[in-house]
């Protein structure tokens, strides 16, 4: 239950600022090097991976909190982003693949 | 003024694009609906223009043509294409939906009202004189502007057709355009072929 919450506050709060994920200059994966707790300023440096799916680009990342609004429901999104159902599936199903490329 | 021009020129492109691919919005049951009124649409007013859909990419002016025929024809064409399209959905897609195949290759042939109405104002030279003296064919200006016509609209429906085919299987590239003039190729003979054997003109 924890887990889900923090993930769908994750992607909102990832589409509100919208976190560059390629470098401006090479366009290559970007990497996190610093966390900081806003609450006792504590900073942790390193080198670390951005998870799956704060990799894909603001559009799929936009894509992906509809879907978990609408329940999974490729119809219900169909309508409310007036388009056909197989092109929003077609649309998950290039999300899918954009993972399961990166996952490898 | 600039910037005006420029939001033109993007809805006209968007215009432009749902006239070529306007299955992004629409498939399914809703696009079958569509689809068969314009169908329906067109077997009608083929009776009156006498003008016959005698294959899936085939246009023909006959001299006779019921309302029975007229919707032989095209229910022929439409079985042969979507069973044809399907069969290829099946070997080149993991997953689609028979009814959005279905839906939209119904509405890929709404161009060809443009052909049955262009031909009831069409005299078609006689065929035998024609084979007598092709030069005949010139002087019917209405017979030359329907052959002209349907080229832009032949291809307009093909052109339909294969964004049907890609939208409702989500394939791209080189496999659904070589499948594709495959299954097209295909559906056009098979609709020959039944046509051949199941109509009496």
């Amino acid at each position: 239950m924890h887990y889900s919450n923090s993930f769908i506050t994750f992607v909102k709060y990832n589409i509100n600022i919208m976190l560059p994920t390629n470098c401006p200059s090479c366009h290559s994966q970007l990497k996190v090097k610093c966390l900081k707790c806003e609450n006792c300023e504590t900073e942790v440096s390193g080198l670390f991976d951005m998870p799956v799916l704060a990799r894909l680009s603001f559009e799929d990342q936009q894509f992906i909190q509809h879907f978990v609004i609408n329940s999974g429901s490729l119809k219900e999104m169909s309508s409310e982003l007036k388009l056909s159902y197989p092109t929003v599936r077609n649309m998950l199903n290039e999300i899918i693949t954009k993972i399961k490329k990166d996952e490898k | 003024m600039k910037s005006l021009l420029k939001l033109k020129k993007m809805k006209s492109k968007a215009i432009f694009s749902l006239i070529l691919n306007p299955f992004t919005r629409i498939a399914g049951w809703q696009a079958f609906g569509v689809g068969l009124m314009f169908v329906i649409s067109t077997g009608i007013i083929c009776t009156f223009s006498k003008v016959a859909f005698d294959g899936v990419i085939d246009m023909h002016l006959v001299k006779r043509l019921t309302l029975l025929q007229s919707f032989e024809f095209l229910a022929i064409d439409l079985i042969s294409l979507v069973t044809i399209m399907t069969a290829t959905g099946f070997i080149i897609s993991k997953s689609f939906r028979i009814i959005d195949i279905l839906g939209t290759m119904t509405l890929s042939r709404s161009p060809l009202l443009i052909l049955a109405i262009a031909g009831y104002f069409t005299i078609s030279p006689d065929i035998n004189e024609i084979i007598k003296d092709p030069i005949l064919v010139f002087q019917s200006v209405s017979f030359i502007i329907i052959i002209l016509l349907s080229i832009p609209v032949t291809i307009w429906s093909i052109i339909l057709m294969f964004n049907a085919l890609k939208v409702s299987c989500g394939i791209n590239g080189n496999k659904l355009g070589s499948a594709f003039i495959i299954a097209l190729l295909v559906a056009e003979v098979i609709s020959k072929i039944l046509i051949f054997n199941f109509i009496r003109l």
